[in-house]
């Protein structure tokens, strides 16, 4: 008998989980007999005997691998105590051996979005309110994923849906609608269920430390500071409320204090930080004019990233992906297609292009300072659209492909329908106003998707941020995204996305009629009235003075640009590159091409 | 086996057996073969030049060449070809002086005589040209590439009465594709022909046939049958002309007919002379449906209040003077500085894919991909303030309706826009701008922004 334990971590033989025939399991009424055994497992568990509650599970599942009681007490088993990659093994099992298990179904979107794989954590999570739709844990689910997954507006409703469900709400969900609320910008509907929650539970560090992050966001140091006092008072061996008093150092301008507190930490967890604290590190550094230590400490932190996600830019899936779209938008199928017509009966798109870090947070909050438009920040719709296009569309093909379909008498105005699809779920966001003629949207790397966009908004204007390209990789670099396949994991995969996105976007101009403005973020922020007013001319609507103090704007960004947009204007961070140019020459050969069409040169420091 | 290798004479006559033939490939892999084992033998090398200079790599053919040259090859032809790849290469003193020593080291060869004269065009050394063919001519009366250059000559002097007589050597220049299939039907004289249909044949582009269609009703008021063989794509601007009986563009569907002519044949029938260019006012004009749509995407795609202004910065590429008429996108970079402007690109493809590397301030629209024929690029026009635009068919189209553009030359014109003005006879809603130097095409778009601001 193969004696092989499982790699996913159960405790089980490789045989019975994943290598498990599920042709060969007992039929549910053939385990009875062993539920005495199940109840001493149980038993175990209660009396704290977590070992031996586990071996005695084990043993049962040995036996029947498909017993659900079985396995939903290993699933908490290892939902306590870990991997997690076996919970999610165990919970996937249970859903596939019965879909109508609610608990099987939250335990695996729980873990789904644990590990921040959100479009199927979603599926998972709507599936389970489909199976019980007065079941809070559910609707608190798929809140929290909607919430992670740019989609606050829909996620307060499933929040607001528990809020209904439940007579006494906990905390916990205050503070998670609280956390939502923040993300769409609500600060004092925020503040006041923090407020709440506090009051009903006033030592749980995550909303303490989700609290101060809302002071800090809304610009009020002081009460950010008294929270993360009590955070710290809560945890004392907790580096989460270090950290973030090292943030608000960090934005009251008190650099050395910042990186001392991070020594402080560091001290303390034996020189491990986490990617967060590391990239905090080597911001900090960076303010300091420490180049060289700034990068080791970005460099340190994108591989912690690696190790402890141990995910890695997903090449020949962007590849692949380039290649699809580059082969569809060609000039000679694009005049056959038809384009979506012009809905003249509210908010119209700007699409703000550019890879991340390339500007487009700030000329959002500058645009969004005009009377006439509102931010929609990093909108997810047009990749929604995107995968939803065959379904749409009703085709067996996969987008762009499915796009083919536009050519069939029974879709042809099948654009109208995307561009539709897309602006009902832009209006489920909450974020339009009446007087708001039309809405940003700025999600990073829409750019990839230039050819749809434009057959569903031909005129829609596409303002697309340029930037030094190794100003760019460096900011990138220095921060922690998940944008582009993971490209960001490691500097020399953002070099290769950059190029292979900035291809295909000169693929869509030269084959397509676009509305499209090129921005150089070295212009905006040298002569910001001008390029203002070449924007918001592109755009059609009339030069406003409030655009020029965008850090006036009432609405806060929720980009990791967030705390640069609330400070004036500065040319602090024009051409930053020049102080690391011996830790960008791994990527120069990749992007000097590149560098050259932009019209910029690879200049040493003055 | 062993492969048994011919010897170098016999490999070279290969080699140059399918340069002649048009085998560039073959005969650059034997050429190179030879001069691996002989790298300074001049013929080779000279060849090799020669066979670079067609593949389109003027640099290294250049410098083959010269190596040739200074390993004692064949000079006259030498310095012969060489004039042509510097004058491809815009490096125009050098092909002076390699045409010069071309024609010093074989006074009796006209070709030598024609490849000076053309460098000598580029330069507007006319009374050079002029003597210079009238010399080859004297050498061979019937070289064709000789009179037509003479013609060219006389013609952008302004002197049409013998310029549009040379003009007719057009159809016996080497490489020229003939008029038509051979017919038994005459060319037609000018006479009035009233029994029988005329057939009129749109020759040279598509701005030559908008040029010319003007002439049509002259020919119509002499052969009141007249049917006219075009391509498809210009069908829709000649069918605008009255009269005609009809357009045809396949051969076999042609009708019978009593004599034939080119449609640029008709100036020289006509006797026109500057003076004499019938100006009939816009004779062409968008359909008002179509107008009407572009009217209205436009508005969709352009900034309100901004000066729309129609750019094209290539007409076609396999025209045998493209490397001077045509530019790059990148030269029109002055006009994105300008204020409260929008470009328009009519540029269709292969050049339009420049449109890629823009990232100049004013918005430019790429609509290249979307002007389906001539009506749409009419309806685009209509709804444009200013044309800027190289000499290509599009400012032909411009000029025919009426609509002002502005037309960027090249420092030496075609004939047709003639010298030292800046308004056209043919055109009057034309102003042209010159380059004051060979492909200084930067001086040029300075004079046109100074013109905008």
């Amino acid at each position: 008998m193969d004696q092989r334990r499982c790699d996913c971590g159960s405790g089980l033989r490789q045989a019975r989980c994943c290598d498990l025939d599920p042709a060969s399991l007992a039929r549910p009424e053939s385990v009875d007999p062993l539920l005495p055994l199940l109840e001493a497992a149980q038993a175990a568990l209660a009396r704290g005997e977590i070992a031996e509650s586990e071996r005695r599970c084990l043993e049962l599942l040995d036996i029947a691998p498909g017993f659900g009681p079985a396995l939903t007490l290993l699933l908490a088993l290892r939902q306590a105590s870990g991997p997690p990659a076996a919970a999610e093994v165990l919970a996937r099992r249970m859903v596939r051996l019965d879909p109508n298990d609610i608990a099987a179904t939250c335990a695996l979107a729980q873990q789904l979005l644990q590990r921040r794989s959100l479009a199927e954590a979603e599926v998972h999570a709507r599936n389970a309110v489909r199976i019980a739709p007065q079941h809070a844990q559910s609707h608190n689910l798929l809140g929290m994923i909607l919430t992670e997954a740019h989609r606050a507006h829909t996620g307060e409703y499933h929040y607001r849906q528990v809020l209904a469900l439940v007579a006494e709400p906990d905390p916990t969900l205050l503070a998670n609608l609280a956390w939502n609320l923040k993300t769409q910008g609500r600060f004092a509907e925020a503040r006041s269920f923090y407020e709440r929650s506090v009051a009903a539970r006033p030592k749980v560090l995550q909303t303490l430390l989700g609290w101060a992050r809302l002071e800090e966001a809304d610009g009020d140091f002081t009460a950010a500071g008294v929270l993360l006092d009590l955070a710290e008072h809560v945890a004392p061996d907790d580096p989460a409320p270090l950290l973030a008093r090292a943030i608000l150092l960090r934005r009251q301008g008190r650099f050395d204090a910042a990186l001392a507190l991070l020594d402080r930490l560091a001290e303390r967890a034996e020189g491990q930080h986490g990617t967060d604290e590391w990239l905090e590190k080597g911001r900090l550094l960076d303010r300091l004019g420490r180049p060289a230590e700034a990068f080791a400490a970005f460099e340190a932190g994108k591989r912690r990233a690696r190790e402890t996600t141990g995910l890695a830019y997903q090449a020949a899936a962007a590849q692949a992906l380039a290649g699809r779209l580059g082969g569809f938008f060609t000039e000679a199928r694009l005049a056959t297609l038809p384009r979506a017509g012009v809905r003249g009966d509210g908010a119209q798109p700007i699409f703000i292009l550019g890879f991340p870090r390339s500007g487009t947070t700030l000329v959002e909050q500058s645009l969004s300072a005009h009377p006439r438009i509102v931010a929609g920040d990093e909108l997810p719709c047009v990749q929604d659209i995107a995968d939803l296009c065959p379904r749409l569309l009703a085709s067996p093909l996969s987008y762009p492909a499915a796009l083919a379909e536009l050519w069939m008498g029974d879709q042809h105005d099948g654009l109208d329908r995307l561009r539709d699809a897309y602006l009902h779920r832009v209006g489920q966001l909450g974020i339009l106003t009446p007087e708001a003629t039309w809405f940003t949207d700025k999600m990073p790397l829409n750019e990839t998707h230039l050819g749809l966009i434009a057959l569903m908004f031909p005129a829609a204007p596409l303002i697309h941020l340029l930037r030094h390209p190794l100003d760019v990789m460096l900011s990138v670099f220095s921060t922690h995204l998940t944008h582009g396949f993971h490209c960001a994991w490691d500097l020399e995969s953002a070099a290769r996305h950059y190029v292979l996105v900035m291809e295909l976007v000169a693929r869509y101009r030269a084959e397509m009629c676009l509305r499209y403005l090129p921005v150089r973020y070295e212009d905006v922020v040298q002569a910001q009235a001008a390029q203002l007013r070449r924007m918001l001319g592109f755009i059609g609507a009339d030069f406003d003075p409030a655009c020029l103090r965008f850090w006036e704007n009432p609405h806060p960004a929720r980009s990791a640009s967030y705390a640069q947009v609330r400070e004036p204007l500065h040319t602090r961070a024009l051409y930053r590159y020049r102080a690391y140019l011996p830790q960008l020459a791994p990527v120069i050969p990749i992007l000097a091409p590149l560098i050259e069409q932009l019209g910029y040169r690879i200049e040493a420091p003055a | 086996m062993t492969a048994v290798t011919a010897p170098l004479d016999e490999r070279f006559e290969q080699a140059r057996t399918h340069e002649r033939a048009g085998r560039l490939a073959e005969a650059e892999r034997l050429l190179r073969d030879i001069l691996a084992q002989a790298p300074e033998a001049a013929e080779p090398l000279h060849l090799l030049g020669v066979v670079s200079f067609r593949q389109q790599r003027p640099v290294e053919a250049a410098a083959l060449i010269e190596r040739a040259i200074a390993r004692g090859a064949n000079l006259a032809l030498c310095h012969r070809n060489l004039c042509e790849i510097y004058r491809a290469l815009g490096r125009l003193d050098e092909a002076v002086a390699a045409g010069e020593q071309a024609v010093a080291l074989a006074p009796q060869d006209p070709d030598a005589l024609m490849n000076l004269a053309i460098v000598r065009y580029e330069r507007l050394e006319l009374d050079a040209v002029l003597d210079g063919t009238a010399r080859g001519i004297a050498l061979k009366p019937d070289h064709a590439d000789l009179l037509f250059k003479r013609g060219e000559t006389l013609l952008l002097r302004g002197d049409f009465a013998a310029g549009l007589e040379l003009y007719e050597w057009r159809y016996r220049i080497n490489g020229v594709a003939p008029l038509m299939p051979p017919t038994a039907a005459p060319a037609w004289d000018g006479a009035p022909m009233a029994d029988r249909p005329l057939l009129l044949i749109t020759d040279q582009g598509f701005g030559d046939a908008i040029q010319f269609a003007r002439y049509i009703p002259w020919a119509l008021a002499r052969c009141p049958d007249i049917v006219i063989a075009c391509s498809r794509e210009l069908q829709p601007l000649l069918s605008q002309i009255p009269g005609p009986r009809g357009l045809y563009d396949r051969w076999e569907t042609v009708p019978n007919y009593g004599a034939f002519c080119p449609l640029s044949g008709l100036p020289r029938l006509m006797g026109t002379r500057l003076e004499t260019i019938p100006s009939p006012g816009a004779y062409l004009r968008a359909e008002p449906a179509r107008r009407a749509a572009w009217a209205a995407r436009l508005a969709d795609l352009l900034p309100r209040g901004y000066r729309r202004i129609g750019i094209a910065w290539g007409g076609r590429p396999t025209h045998a003077n493209d490397r001077n008429r045509s530019t790059k996108l990148a030269s029109f970079a002055a006009l994105a500085q300008l204020p409260k402007t929008a470009l328009v690109s009519l540029q269709k493809a292969p050049r339009q894919a420049e449109i890629a590397q823009y990232f100049g301030a004013a918005p430019l629209l790429n609509l290249g991909p979307e002007l389906a024929d001539f009506d749409d690029t009419m309806a685009v026009l209509d709804s444009l303030d200013l044309l800027i635009s190289v000499d290509t068919s599009i400012v032909h189209l411009a000029g025919a309706m009426g609509r002002p553009a502005w037309v960027l030359l090249p420092y030496a014109p075609d004939w047709r826009w003639l010298l030292g003005r800046d308004d056209s006879p043919w055109y009057p809603s034309l102003r042209l701008f010159r380059q004051p130097a060979p492909r200084r095409w930067d001086l040029l778009l300075q004079e046109v922004v100074a013109a905008l601001s």
